[in-house]
This record gives structure tokens, C-alpha cells and sequence, in this order.
């Protein structure tokens, strides 16, 4: 105990310079000086006294420090600004080097507000950082030579940080204007990867600084375990869970416009999805024969292919850079029940641009292509699958949305271009697999089960995906078995009959917001399309050639009028990524609402089927448990065991 | 005496006996035997016959890797069938025994959601053991005979359980539906298997499509983790295995039916195989279940040897390294469980017999 509080002390001391240096910059020269001086000792005193370069006797620099640090405890306990009480700090130094005061003033101001609002938020979500003082004017290159100083503290702090949150802070705010910009990463900082540190490896400058004072309660939760999928549906509703619930807050600020990493979500890759679909969809038209009296030319395949395959990398690139800078804001989307299955996406993408490679570039695909691309899929389909039977807060009679869609389809994807390559095992393994899987789902979600929240009530372009996994199956048994039989027709019937039944019901899709993920629910009408020419390629008639045709065009309609509206989101409206509220949802619901609170409130939320689903169905307060195991670990078990 | 009396009156002291009372510990003596045996009758359970289901289809995997690969010694296999065939005789004697004296713990058993399904398990460790007997060939008559007296119980207790999920109010599927469930879906496709050993297509046909459609419906169900059935006692967490013992089974039967292993029986052989991999990826899921041996142990055994069976099966008809190297695991493995569950019980024996709580009997949903 004694140690920790001689290093408290020592902290403090540590502190306190800063302040002092925001008070009198002449500090600032005379802190080169002291370089030497910082390495002699663990925790320089000599730097809480400028003129200690040459010889003050450290113990009047303690006591001093002591009392300063007294009146800085007070200082704190105050919780208030006051200017006048830095001064009697200043009048203990004997400043050295004179330098203009009066912009000290405005600095001296400063800190102060941000170490009382440190004070206010250090168990707090860090919300209320936000009232921190606006940019400083820059001073630039000085800080720059004392941020290297700061970094060498700040490793040693690091070990000690768990107790001295706000003089870290205040201790690291000492570099206002660089850190001014860092005043706000702040906010995101719970989301950087082991929140900002790695930031902290790639820059030396004093953007290595990075308080984690406001955000530490929240780092060490969000580290430590996943948000219960509970939260999720708590604090956001609607049919992608998206928007947020009026009752909830987010942890980070929503006037601002988050950073672009924060703010892109991975239903992006939804984009993928949909272009590389077109490119098979009119590499099939070229190719199949009854649309060869279109005489459609391939170079739309191409180009589309080569598009799709610049769009790819560029997400990727991006979404790679978002993992690494921003971990944590992936981890809470993976969490997300919906945008759990847009994980699957890149992966289909990739094996719709091995589907739709123009015949001019390349013929025949390596077998080990296939193993390559499926690997990543069978790891992340078990994780899923399995969380789904173990049970658990992510079972599927919860969970249970139109988005699964997307991880049962790859098993159809890559069994259908497993077949296409000539390998036989794999594609009937992956084919069974997503069989049964999507037998499961398909029930669950056509009961519409009343604990199922994720439901939509209203139809929404969601819904399309029910048409994919049919269709997509349907090209897969009859590439498997040779021939488009019994099997593929019936596939292939549901399917066309889902696309109908969602189409005439197509006044009910209006007045929805656009989103991205858009563009991953115009595959299935592609996947459609693609397998009426299939068919009609077995059953030759003018209707089915019609049907073809008609297909087809809705399809490319359907994605130049998303290709318009995106187009029109992203540079008139600019407002294709807005803030991603769904992954701000902060860990703790909000303090009154315990159980019988939440009650009442949704009784005033006037829902008598929420009241209902309440009281039927509460066993779901297992948010402790792990999500990968049951919940079924209950006493009574344990009793009768 | 009249024990009303006002006290004021004579009140007798009757002294006892001493004798009689060394009577009774004589009796006592001779009594411990019975005594015994009515504690390990009262302690038995159909669950019991999980050992049996083991040794019959361990028994069946050596005869026919004894049937593929001549060098292993069919002496082993031999010894193995008749261990398996007393096992068997002596559990339904036992089980025949505990009908008359406890007929009331029979009848609870029959009664809870998940003790139901092992009373499947005499009948398919029967069929098995039919199936694989070295000596009785299979159009013979008593093959016939003995398959008709095995199916019997089966399909009447098909009745019993498929006609409850559908008709009555109180046990619906989606509270009773628990993994035990996958027991009787089995027991329908072995005997399957066994018709079409016979030769009789239609009649295999016939369980095949029953223990299909069955089988769908219980799958959905169990995938769903619908709320209400949530309470599947911790110690039988090995039964999960059943999940991917179902679809081998299947798979099995319709290469029987079939002829080969067509396309079907290579679906249901890989998703046996998938929800394998995805069972042993989750250790988590059985570590609770570990901590103590019991009985359900064994639940260990028998899906893995239908799995091993399955690939022995695959690996006939593909023949790639691949599906050879399969074949080898699942068959090691399967041996290798074997006997270390056959060791663990040999060690922990009296813990086996002598206390064995009914396991299911706190946690069954109240259906008054």
C-alpha cells in the first residue's frame, strides 16, 4: 500500500508539471533540459521545478509538491474551475524563462474544465467529454519534441493506470492542440483497437498520448466479455435493427459525424453481393441458349466482373483497415444478431467472382481454388450453426431473422461452384449441410415464433432473401447431379413461387429508409433470374423464355435504380454512411430500468404484444451465461446431479 | 388397554421379546442378498440399456470391417458378439424382473418425456444384435421371426409417442422434444435396416419414411431451442451425441435399401459428419457432464460407432484416401471409446449399481 501511494504521490507530481506548463510555456524550453533528469529518476521530481536544472534540494521540491498536491486533491474534490487556483502553484515556481502570459490564460482555463469533466466522467461512458473545450490555437512544434518525453512516462505508467485516472488524464492533456484533435478521438477511443494503443505504436507523436481515463470502465467491459444479445434487442428495433429505441443513449456522440471507419458498416459488403450476381446473371445471359437470340455481347460480363472485383478490394481494404484500427467496433457488430450474418458476405462475393469469371480470362478454375475459398466458410459456418443448436441467449428460436439467409446460401454458392469445377465429395457435403440448415430456418421463420423479435412486422427488402437459398440450391442439385431433375425443379418452384408472392405485395415495400445492406437483398432476384434460364435451358418454351427476359430486366433494373439512389445518398445527400447507431449501444441499459421498470414502460410504450411476450416468455435473463453454452446450467440440474 | 382412560389407572408396560428381535437379524442376513438385488432393480433404468446398444453395435462394426478386411481376426469379433448377446439377456432379465417387483418406477419411467425413449433401446440392441449374429443368415426364417418379435415393441411404441406429439393438448412436441427424442427415430431406422437385410423393400421403405419424417420434425424442433424446453439435465449432456447418431443411422439404412451409397446416403452420411465436427468443437458443451462417471457414458459410445459404420460404408463406395483415413478415425475412435467407457464402468462399478438416482425425475415438465 505504502508503494502505491509513494507512486500516487509520484504520479501526482508527475501531474502537475503539466498543469503548470500550460500555465508559463517557458517550461516548455526548460523541459528539454531535464531529458537527462527523467531517465535518472523513476518518477522525476526535478521536473515539478523548471529551475531544477542545476541544484534545488529535492526535499523542498517534495514538500512543496506535497502541498501542491494537496491543493490539487482539493482542487479536484472541488470538481470546479477556478483560475486563481493554479496561481498559488505558480507563485511556488520560480519561473526561468519568461514567455507571454496572457495566452496562458486562456489555456490556464482549460484544463481545468477538462480535469473537472474528467472528474465527472471517469466512471461515466464518457459522454459528457464532449463538453471539453473547443480546439486550442496550435502551438505545434514544441509539443512535438516533449511528446516523446510523455511517451516514455506513459509506458511506465501503463502500469498504474488503473489507479490514477484522472491525473493521467490531466497529465496528457498537457499537449492541448495536437491534443485537441485527440479530445474527441477520445470519445471513439473505446472503440480503437485495445483502444487507441495500436494507434499509439504507429505514431510517435503526441497523438501517442492518448488519455484513456474517461472510457477505462468501458474498455475494461468491452474487452472483457460480448454484449448479451438482450442488449441488442433492448436498445435498437426495427427489421435490421438499426434504429435506435427513443429510451436508449449511445456511447458515443450523435451531433457528430463519427469517423468514416466507425460509421462503415460491414453491410457493405452487400454491394459485392449484388454486382458480382450481375456479372454471372449476364455472363449466363451470353452464354445460355435460350438467350441467344438476345445476342447479348460478353464485355458487359467483363466489365461487370472487373468492376465487382475493384469493388471487393476496395472494401476489403477498408473493412481490414476498420479491424485493425477499430476492433472493438467490429467485435460489437459481430455480436449484432443481424449483421452477424453480413460476415458471410465477402466470402460469397468471392465465390460469385469465381462463378462469374469471364470465359475469355479463365476456363478452368484450379481445384484448390475451391478448397481455399470454402475453408474460412465451413470455420465460420460451425460457429454459427452450433450457436444455434447449443442454445444459449443466440439460439435460433430467438435469433431467427430473414438476414440467416445469408449464411445458408454459401453452403448452395460454393456447392454449386464445387460442381462447376468437377469435384464431387465437397459439393454434396456442403449441399447437405445447408440443406438441413435451411430446412431449420425456413420453419422457424415461417412460424413466426412469438419470442422472435427479429422479425420484421411490415415486409421490407429483407424478405427477398427468402427467394436465394431456393433458387441458388435448385442451379446446385442439378450441377451436382448433371442434370435439372426432380429435385432442382421443386427447389426451383418454391423459389419462383416466394419471388411472386413478395412481388405483388410490392406497394408494401414503400416508404422504408434506404440502407446499404439494400444491396444485398438484390442477389436473390439475380439468383432468380439466373435459374430460369437454367430451367428453361431443360424446358424449352416461349414462356419460359419470356420469363427469362422479364427476369433478367427486373433484375438489372432493380440494381441501376440502387445503383441511382446510392449514387444520389452518397454525393447529393451525402449521407451513405451515417452514424452506425447500432454499434454504440452502450453495455449497461439505462439505470431505472430494472424488470419492473421495464414493465411499465412498455406498458406505456402501449404494446400489448410486447406485455404478453414479457410475461410469457422471461426466462431469457441469462445474460451471464456464455453465449455458446445453454443456459440450461441451472441449480435444478445441479441438484439432481 | 384402553388407552382413553384417565391416567390414574393401571398402565401396562409390555417388555419385547428379545428374540424375535434376533430373529429379525437373522432374517436380516438372509435377506441381504434380496435385499441387494432389490436395490439394484430399483436402481436400473432403461437408461441401462445404453451398455447393451453399445456392445450390439460395436458388435456389429467388427463384423463387417471383419467382413471387408480378412486379416482382422474374426475370433474377436466372435467373443465380442456373445459378451454383447449375455449383456443383453441378462439387462431384459433384469429388466423383465424389475417390471414385476417395481412395475410402478416402469411406469414412472414411461411416463417422463425423457426416460420414454430409452425403452427403444432393448429392442434396438435386439435388432443389432440380429442384424450382426455371426450364425443366422438373414432370409432365414428365424431371422424372420426373431426381427417381427423385436419390431413389435418399436411400433407400438411409435404409436404411443408419434400419435402424443400431434393429438393430445398437453405433450407437445415443442416442450417434449428433448435430444433423448433421437432414440426413436433411430429405433425406426434400424429396424429399416433389418427389412431390408431380409429383402423385404417395402417393409424397410415403410420405417425408413417414418423415422424420416419423424426425424425432420424433431431436428427443427431441437435447432429452435424453443424456451419451453430448456430443461435437459446437465448429466445427460452426452446424450447430444444422438444429434449426428440419427442421420448415420439413416444413412446406413438407406445404403441398405438402395443397394449403394447413392447420393442421399452421402447427404445424410456428411451431415452426420458436420454436426460431428461442430459437437467436438465445443468442449464446453460436455465439460459440466465430465465431472462425475454415470451411466449415460455410454451415450458416448454407440453414436460414434454408427458414425464409424457410416464411413466404413462411404469409404467402400468412394474409394479416396480421404474417405479410407475417415474410415480409419471414426473406427479407432470408436474402438478406442469403447473400451475406455467399458474400463471406466469396470473401475467405478459400484457406484454404477449402488447409487444411481433416477436422473430425470426433478426436472420434468409438469404435464398434470
Amino acid at each position: 500500500m505504502e508503494e502505491k501511494t509513494l507512486n500516487y504521490v509520484i504520479q501526482v507530481e508527475e501531474e502537475l508539471p503539466t498543469l503548470l506548463r500550460r500555465v508559463t510555456t517557458e517550461e516548455m524550453v526548460g523541459f528539454d533540459n531535464y531529458n537527462e533528469n527523467n531517465l535518472l529518476f523513476t518518477h522525476p521530481i526535478s521536473r515539478f521545478h523548471p529551475s531544477h536544472a542545476s541544484s534545488t534540494p529535492t526535499s523542498n521540491g517534495q514538500e512543496v509538491s506535497r502541498s501542491s498536491i494537496e491543493s490539487m486533491e482539493d482542487h479536484h474534490n472541488y470538481n470546479e474551475s477556478h483560475d486563481k487556483e493554479t496561481l498559488p502553484w505558480t507563485h511556488q515556481r520560480k519561473p526561468s524563462i519568461s514567455m507571454p502570459t496572457s495566452p496562458n490564460i486562456l489555456m490556464i482555463s482549460d484544463p481545468t474544465t477538462s480535469l473537472s469533466s474528467d472528474n465527472n466522467t471517469s466512471g461515466s461512458t464518457g459522454k459528457s467529454v464532449k463538453f471539453l473545450s473547443q480546439p486550442m490555437a496550435k502551438v505545434s512544434s514544441l509539443y512535438i519534441e516533449t511528446g516523446n518525453d510523455e511517451h516514455d512516462h506513459d509506458r511506465r505508467r501503463h502500469d498504474n493506470h488503473h489507479h490514477h485516472q484522472q491525473h493521467h488524464q490531466s497529465g496528457q492533456l498537457q499537449n492541448q492542440n495536437p491534443a485537441m484533435h485527440k479530445l474527441k478521438d477520445n470519445r471513439y477511443n473505446s472503440f480503437k483497437t485495445w483502444s487507441g494503443k495500436l494507434e499509439r505504436q504507429f505514431t510517435r507523436k503526441p497523438a501517442s498520448v492518448e488519455p484513456e481515463a474517461p472510457n477505462r470502465d468501458k474498455q475494461n467491459m468491452n474487452t472483457n466479455e460480448a454484449m448479451p444479445v438482450d442488449r441488442y434487442y433492448d436498445a435498437l428495433e426495427g427489421p435490421e435493427l438499426e434504429t435506435l429505441r427513443p429510451q436508449e443513449e449511445i456511447v458515443l456522440p450523435n451531433d457528430k459525424k463519427w469517423p468514416f471507419l466507425l460509421r462503415y458498416p460491414i453491410s457493405t459488403f452487400g454491394m459485392c453481393l449484388g454486382v458480382s450476381s450481375q456479372a454471372i446473371m449476364w455472363k449466363t445471359l451470353a452464354t445460355a441458349e435460350p438467350t441467344k437470340f438476345l445476342h447479348v455481347p460478353l464485355w458487359i460480363n467483363m466489365g461487370l466482373w472487373f468492376i465487382s472485383v475493384a469493388l471487393i478490394l476496395t472494401i476489403v481494404a477498408i473493412y481490414l483497415l476498420k479491424i485493425i484500427l477499430y476492433f472493438e467496433a467490429v467485435r460489437r457488430e459481430y455480436y449484432h444478431p443481424i449483421r452477424i450474418n453480413f460476415f458471410f458476405a465477402p466470402f460469397i462475393s468471392l465465390l460469385f467472382l469465381a462463378l462469374g469469371v469471364p470465359p475469355s480470362i479463365m476456363t478452368d478454375l484450379p481445384q484448390f481454388l475451391w478448397y481455399l475459398l470454402m475453408f474460412p466458410f465451413i470455420c465460420l459456418e460451425l460457429k454459427i450453426y452450433g450457436q444455434w443448436m447449443s442454445g444459449g441467449q443466440r439460439r435460433l428460436s430467438r435469433v431467427a431473422n430473414p438476414t440467416n439467409h445469408l449464411s445458408v446460401v454459401g453452403n448452395f454458392v460454393g456447392a454449386l461452384l464445387g460442381a462447376s469445377m468437377g469435384l464431387r465429395e465437397g459439393p454434396i457435403f456442403f449441399y447437405a449441410v445447408g440443406m438441413a440448415h435451411y430446412l431449420v430456418l425456413f420453419v422457424t421463420l415461417y412460424q413466426r415464433l412469438p419470442t422472435n423479435e427479429t422479425l420484421p412486422k411490415e415486409l421490407h427488402p429483407v424478405f427477398f432473401l427468402f427467394v436465394a437459398a431456393p433458387s441458388v440450391a435448385s442451379m446446385a442439385w442439378a450441377k451436382i447431379t448433371g442434370s435439372f431433375d426432380y429435385g432442382s425443379k421443386v427447389c426451383y418452384f418454391i423459389a419462383i413461387f416466394l419471388y411472386f408472392s413478395l412481388a405483388v405485395r410490392i406497394n408494401f415495400f414503400r416508404g422504408i429508409k434506404f440502407s446499404l445492406s439494400w444491396w444485398a437483398y438484390t442477389f436473390p432476384m439475380t439468383g432468380a433470374a439466373i435459374a430460369t434460364i437454367r430451367y428453361a435451358t431443360v424446358v424449352k418454351s416461349s414462356m419460359t423464355q419470356f420469363m427469362c427476359v422479364i427476369l433478367c430486366a427486373i433484375a438489372t433494373l432493380v440494381v441501376f435504380a440502387l445503383l441511382v439512389t446510392t449514387i444520389i445518398h452518397a454525393f447529393v445527400l451525402r449521407e451513405l454512411f451515417p452514424n452506425d447507431l447500432a454499434i454504440a449501444i452502450s453495455n449497461r441499459p439505462r439505470p431505472k430500468q430494472n424488470s419492473q421498470h421495464r414493465w411499465l414502460d412498455q406498458l406505456r410504450n402501449v404494446s400489448s404484444e410486447n406485455i404478453e411476450n414479457y410475461l410469457k416468455f422471461t426466462d431469457l435473463d441469462s445474460s451471464q451465461s456464455n453465449d455458446l453454452e445453454a443456459a440450461n446450467g441451472k441449480t435444478q440440474e445441479s441438484d439432481s446431479a | 388397554m384402553r388407552s382413553l382412560e384417565i391416567p390414574g389407572q393401571e398402565i401396562h408396560i409390555e417388555i419385547d421379546n428379545p428374540i424375535p428381535r434376533r430373529k429379525k437379524r437373522n432374517t436380516n442376513l438372509a435377506d441381504a442378498e434380496p435385499i441387494v438385488l432389490m436395490s439394484v432393480l430399483s436402481s436400473l433404468h432403461a437408461g441401462y440399456f445404453r451398455i447393451s446398444l453399445s456392445l450390439c453395435s460395436q458388435a456389429l462394426l467388427w463384423k463387417i470391417m471383419v467382413h471387408l478386411h480378412s486379416e482382422i481376426p474374426s475370433a474377436a469379433f466372435h467373443f465380442l458378439w456373445y459378451l454383447a448377446l449375455v449383456t443383453q439377456v441378462s439387462l431384459c432379465f433384469m429388466y423383465a424382473f424389475k417390471c414385476v417387483f417395481f412395475f410402478d418406477l416402469v411406469k414412472e419411467e414411461f411416463v417422463h418425456y425423457i426416460g420414454v425413449n430409452y425403452l427403444y433401446a432393448p429392442s434396438i440392441s435386439c435388432l443389432l444384435l440380429l442384424q450382426s449374429a455371426p450364425m443366422i443368415k438373414p432370409h432365414s426364417v428365424l431371422y424372420q421371426t426373431l426381427f417381427w418379435i423385436f419390431t413389435v415393441p418399436i411400433l407400438t411404441l411409435d404409436t404411443k409417442l408419434y400419435g402424443q406429439w400431434f393429438t393430445t393438448e398437453k405433450r407437445f412436441l415443442s416442450i417434449m422434444a428433448n435430444p433423448a427424442s433421437q432414440i426413436s427415430v433411430i429405433a425406426n431406422l434400424v429396424a429399416a435396416r433389418g427389412a431390408s437385410e431380409m429383402g423385404w423393400k417395402e417393409c424397410a421403405l415403410c420405417f425408413f419414411s417414418l423415422g424420416m419424417v419423424h426425424y425432420l420434425v424433431i431436428f427443427v424442433t431441437l435447432y429452435q431451442r424453443l424456451p419451453g424446453g430448456n430443461n435437459f439435465p446437465t448429466t445427460l449432456r452426452p446424450v447430444f451425441f444422438l444429434f449426428f447418431a440419427a442421420p448415420a443411422t439413416a444413412s446406413l439404412a438407406w445404403n441398405s435399401i438402395s443397394g449403394t451409397f447413392d447420393i442421399l446416403a452421402k447427404m445424410l452420411f456428411f451431415l452426420s459428419l458436420f454436426i460431428f465436427i461442430s459437437l467436438v468443437c465445443r468442449p464446453n458443451l460436455v465439460k459440466k457432464s465430465i465431472k462425475r462417471f454415470n451411466v449415460a457414458w455410454w451415450a458416448y459410445s454407440f453414436p460414434i460407432t454408427f458414425l464409424a459404420l457410416d464411413s466404413v460404408q462411404y469409404a467402400q463406395e468412394v474409394k479416396d484416401h480421404f474417405a479410407s483415413g475417415l474410415m480409419f478415425i471414426f473406427s479407432s475412435m470408436s474402438v478406442l471409446i469403447f473400451l475406455g467407457v467399458m474400463l471406466l464402468t469396470a473401475a467405478n462399478s459400484k457406484r454404477l449399481l449402488r447409487r444411481d438416482p433416477v436422473l430425470w425425475s426433478a426436472t420434468a415438465p409438469k404435464d398434470k
